[in-house]
């Protein structure tokens, strides 16, 4: 009796071995969502046992390379495909928004800058505070390098499609980003909303045409400053067994209790605050 | 290759002198006192192969690497497989100082430009603070201070460039913005040139320092002989004697410089279009406008973008391309340096 229960538990866990293998569920791209979507998946492997995901960096372009190439299952960035990439028949969910801020050195002496003044001091036709209500002190502003995600949200939302100043600092990581406006006089940024909430006072966020980056002010479209978090599948490349978990993963991403409490917590909004905004961002 | 081993047994373990080696060979007889195991002789077969191979490994490293960015790079420029966007010319490359890729403009002369300079700077403060260190610590420090330079040296080679970055970054910029630029950004080719130099020296006192080391003492003595001072002796004995050495520690220091990405990149400002912003303004004198506006070179672009551009893309491949250019001029100032030292021996 005993020997053949532990027969016909052996022969199971072959035959189980090889889906099991089979659900596992890699994750590339951006490290901005990374540690969220790296959350979900424990969570989510708690409540599911067989399924392993894989949660590893790289950044947007390569989640998007990845899951075009068919080398990951999901490729998750902060940007939309290009063209090209969306035409390979991949598949886009809007995980989070992810916030942004305009951020300054705190001796600007501005705390608050309308649509057209941001505009004019990343464009360069502002160059000194005391054009905008602040000190006599000159602009000096710290970008993203041309191929950042961060960058082109910034370009869409602060300068409308205009292009930026060269006068310009250039840092490749949004914490490199915070040091240098922390320790340039006059610098001024723009940033991931959690990289205030933990700045300490080193530098100072500006409100944006008076709204401040709240539930109230994202929903009604007073507050653009912000992009999705993106999720792609490619549907064509993948293992439908492993596709169908990897849907019910990002399913389990888009529930209303995951929005409501740990995106909430990792500093990113609810996808569902913008349902109503006419936005392609 | 059996007697080998005997006449290590046999001859005296400093006998240098081939002749005498030789002669220690021919007298002694045919028969080795001992032979191998079979075992021995085995292993020592797949010991040559392994160490064959891991040599081989090296040489096909180099090879695969200049492949692989000759491969994806040339795709910027010919219709390659895998090669999804548009195709570039050499002039509109190599000859333009427009680098705006979102519009199109892939001008990489603010790279190359930047990156001569920034090096060109550093070699400027570098080699002569590094080569006057090297005289004072093989002919002027006491014997206590020679160990400690040397060790100090060692540790400067030891430390790892992003935590210069980073001490440029909090400290020296700052604190250059706020002494002599009246609050401005510092950032450009002056700090980054300082930061490189305080990389290099290193390099260069410890081989200058051996050159002057290997000097006879005879020309020292001669010189001192004939009535100079200690100044001049170095000056005009000294210094002249060992000069090719010199130069290749300077060469060997400049291959250092060049490939530098990880410290530049967080002090030198990154503006791709700095060749255009340095001619629109006007603020400060033209070489203090060089000397501090935000500036970006090969290295710093290829660690900014390359994370964030999609595979196959003109872009991209202008990148690789970047890499290329990057590894053969290493590859050309390490001939240049060999070539100086064949130079040196005959």
């Amino acid at each position: 009796m005993k020997s053949s229960s532990l027969v016909r538990a052996a022969l199971t866990a072959l035959l189980l071995a090889p889906a099991a293998f089979a659900q596992t569920v890699t994750v590339m791209g951006s490290t901005a969502l990374g540690p969220l979507v790296k959350k979900a998946a424990e969570d989510y492997m708690k409540s599911h046992p067989g399924v392993q995901i894989a949660v590893s960096g790289g950044g947007s372009m390569t989640g998007l390379n990845q899951v075009v190439s068919g080398g990951c299952t999901i490729g998750i960035s902060d940007v939309f495909a290009t063209p090209d990439q969306e035409k390979t028949g991949i598949r886009n969910y809007n995980l989070v928004i992810e916030p942004f801020t305009l951020i300054a050195h705190p001796g600007v002496g501005v705390a608050s800058l309308n649509a057209q003044q941001a505009e004019d001091v990343f464009t360069g036709k502002v160059n000194n505070w005391k054009e905008v209500g602040g000190k006599d002190q000159k602009i000096v502003r710290v970008n993203r390098p041309t191929s950042s995600g961060t960058r082109a949200v910034q370009q869409q939302t602060v300068l409308h499609g205009k292009e930026f100043s060269n006068n310009q600092l250039v840092q490749d990581s949004s914490g490199a980003v915070a040091n240098t406006v922390a320790t340039t006089m006059g610098a001024v940024s723009f940033i991931e909303l959690d990289f205030l909430n933990r700045a300490n006072g080193r530098f100072v966020g500006i409100a944006y045409n008076g709204a401040s980056c709240t539930k109230q002010d994202v929903s009604s479209g007073k507050y653009p400053l912000f992009s999705f978090g993106h999720a792609y599948t490619n549907p064509a490349k993948t293992n439908p067994q492993v596709l169908k978990v990897a849907e019910d993963f990002l399913g389990y991403m888009l529930s209303q209790h995951f929005q409501d409490t740990t995106v909430l917590k990792a500093g990113y909004m609810p996808v569902a605050y913008v349902k109503s905004l006419k936005t392609k961002l | 290759m059996p007697d080998a081993p005997d006449s290590l047994l046999e001859a005296p373990p400093c006998a240098s002198d081939p002749a005498q080696e030789s002669l220690v060979l021919e007298s002694l007889p045919k028969e080795p006192a001992f032979r191998h195991s079979r075992l021995q002789r085995l292993a020592d077969r797949w010991s040559h192969l392994l160490f064959l191979a891991c040599g081989l490994l090296v040489v096909a490293l180099i090879g695969g690497i200049l492949y692989f960015l000759a491969a994806r790079g040339v795709g910027a420029f010919m219709p390659l497989a895998g090669n999804t966007d548009k195709i570039l010319t050499l002039k509109e490359v190599f000859l333009s100082t427009d680098w705006d890729p979102n519009s199109g403009k892939f001008g990489i002369l603010p790279f190359i430009a930047g990156s001569l300079s920034v090096t060109g700077l550093a070699l400027l403060i570098a080699a002569p603070a590094g080569i006057l260190t090297g005289v004072f610590i093989a002919k002027l420090a006491p014997g206590w201070m020679k160990t400690l330079m040397r060790q100090v040296m060692d540790l400067l080679v030891g430390i790892p460039s992003v935590v210069y970055g980073i001490f440029g970054l909090m400290v020296v910029l700052p604190w250059v913005s706020g002494k002599w630029l009246s609050d401005s950004p510092a950032a450009g080719f002056a700090v980054s040139a300082a930061i490189l130099a305080v990389m290099i020296v290193p390099t260069i006192v410890s081989l200058s320092t051996d050159a002057f080391e290997s000097l006879p003492l005879t020309l020292e003595e001669g010189s001192q002989a004939l009535g100079s001072t200690r100044w001049q002796a170095i000056w005009h004995v000294l210094i002249p004697a060992a000069r090719p050495r010199l130069l290749t520690a300077t060469v060997l220091g400049l291959g250092r410089a060049i490939g530098e990405a990880m410290a530049i990149q967080m002090v030198i400002g990154n503006n791709p279009q700095w060749i255009a912003l340095m001619r629109q303004s006007t603020d400060q004198t033209p070489i203090l406008r060089f000397l501090f506006t935000p500036a970006a070179t090969l290295t710093t672009e290829l660690v900014q973008e390359l994370p964030n551009t999609a595979a196959g893309s003109t872009w991209n491949n202008l990148l690789f391309a970047m890499g290329l250019l990057l590894y053969l001029m290493t590859m050309l100032i390490i001939l240049a340096t060999r070539r100086l030292g064949r130079q040196r021996n005959a």
